[in-house]
């Protein structure tokens, strides 16, 4: 069964870093240059991020996740160079196409802005494993009525996933076209998902009874197999990333002044 | 009218909220192995929504987006966390009314819920991706209303209107059509005025 996270399981000590100072660097690399305003602030958090990457030894995962955006921001340059209110000055011309710097620079910082967001998150997303933050978010006070329903989210997917699989080899058997045109692909899709979604909804009631016979409604205190503390490294690197926003805040005074 | 935002947290609650998640999930699954020019992603949150109540839908939405934001790095997801609870809590709220008893009522669900997804993800779509929403019906408008001047705002507006309504139309037509068919052993589970008899 093929898990629906991106968890890389290497050794590294991005790996090792609790997920609270790793949620404490997307805090840091999504607030400062928000507080900053200036452009350069993308660039030192994406350089920030990148070095990251490569010291987790994770970097090639992130190159797919890049292209996906990528689309995304090509749509935002061409609609913005070309057609942005602002649009004043003319920056180049490509074919009949022109493009312009006010437009270009609005793209550029939304552009950035994606990116940078996409980093931070990835240095996060591909070095922590779901049940281990859930763990530590159980151990910090977080409901575990509430941590039970994010792992629980990791098992039910793979597993609608082979549902799903065994519904469209089944209704494909009794002669059902999935591919064509939009109008036959629209029409596939109500026999696919109405029998995926009653039978997981159906067996919902069963894994109710399951846990409520395990003392899910349960008050007690419930305590953990393995203890998992912020240690000294962990604190060193939130402390870091708190003087970044604290360095942020500062030049958009200065700038101000 | 009291009931409205009464909500049973007990465990099959709390399992419907992963199987709903797990819905989304497969939604938008299909929709891209199908190519449907749609998202589909909020068939869960519907039913979650309907089945447990607003506070239940709207832990399903932001949950949705929260969870697949963190572990699948799809950080655009986890903008739009806010719209998903929208949705989740409009679609709650009608179904709490009495609306999706009947056809024509889930269709004016629809229209709630899709207008509450415009709403909120406007903004949204303004301050990140600087009005455009990644649909390329929708952007190809968004392009329109840019080239002939109209404020960004607008543009954005009319955008998302373009994709999100008939999307929650079309989720919400099936959401009507598997809810009619669930058995009533399951949907006991969610009914709010339930009584526990003793028999002796």
């Amino acid at each position: 069964m093929k898990s629906i996270s991106l968890y890389v399981d290497k050794d590294t000590c991005l790996t090792r870093l609790h997920p609270f100072a790793k949620m404490f660097y997307i805090l840091a690399a999504v607030s400062a240059p928000l507080i900053g305003g200036a452009l350069w602030i993308y660039g030192l958090f994406l350089a920030i991020s990148l070095c990251l990457l490569i010291s987790g030894k994770i970097i090639r995962k992130v190159f797919p996740l890049i292209a996906f955006s990528f689309t995304i921001i090509i749509t935002i340059f061409l609609i913005h160079g070309l057609f942005n209110q602002e649009n004043q000055k003319v920056l180049f011309h490509l074919g009949p196409l022109v493009f312009y710097e006010e437009g270009l620079l609005y793209a550029a910082r939304i552009g950035l802005n994606i990116l940078n967001m996409l980093l931070a998150f990835a240095t996060f997303v591909l070095t922590t494993k779901p049940a281990d933050l859930v763990d530590d978010l159980e151990q910090a006070g977080f409901s575990p009525r509430f941590g039970y329903m994010i792992s629980s989210v990791f098992q039910i997917i793979p597993q609608m996933m082979g549902t799903m699989n065994t519904i469209m080899d089944a209704q494909r058997s009794r002669g059902m076209e999935t591919e064509g045109s939009l109008f036959v692909r629209a029409k596939a899709f109500i026999p696919l998902i109405s029998p995926v979604v009653s039978s997981s909804l159906i067996n919902t009631r069963e894994r109710a009874i399951a846990l409520e016979v395990r003392g899910f409604d349960s008050k007690n205190k419930k305590t953990f197999l393995r203890e998992h503390k912020l240690a000294g490294k962990d604190k060193t690197f939130m402390l870091l990333m708190a003087l970044l926003i604290a360095g942020s805040i500062v030049w958009r005074v200065l700038t101000w002044l | 009218m009291k009931n409205l935002f009464k909500t049973k947290l007990n465990a099959a609650c709390f399992v419907l909220i992963p199987a709903c998640i797990g819905i989304n999930y497969l939604g938008k699954l299909f929709a891209s192995v199908l190519k449907l020019p749609l998202w589909l992603d909020s068939i869960g949150t519907c039913i979650g929504g309907i089945l447990g109540g607003p506070i239940i839908g709207g832990i399903c939405g932001a949950a949705n987006n929260l969870i697949y934001g963190f572990t699948t790095g799809d950080s655009i997801t986890l903008v739009y966390a806010l719209t998903s609870l929208g949705i989740g809590v409009a679609v709650g709220i009608m179904a709490r009314l009495g609306r999706m008893e009947k056809l024509s009522g889930a269709i004016l669900t629809a229209c709630v819920a899709g207008l509450t997804a415009v709403v909120i993800s406007t903004p949204l779509n303004i301050i990140f991706w600087g009005g455009t929403t990644g649909n390329i019906w929708g952007d190809a408008v968004f392009a329109w209303s840019q080239a002939s001047g109209l404020p960004v705002a607008l543009g954005s507006f009319l955008d998302e209107v373009l994709v999100d309504v008939p999307d929650k139309l079309i989720t919400l037509l099936i959401v009507y059509a598997i809810i009619k068919g669930l058995p009533k052993k399951l949907t006991s589970l969610y009914e709010l005025d339930d009584e526990v008899a003793s028999l002796d």
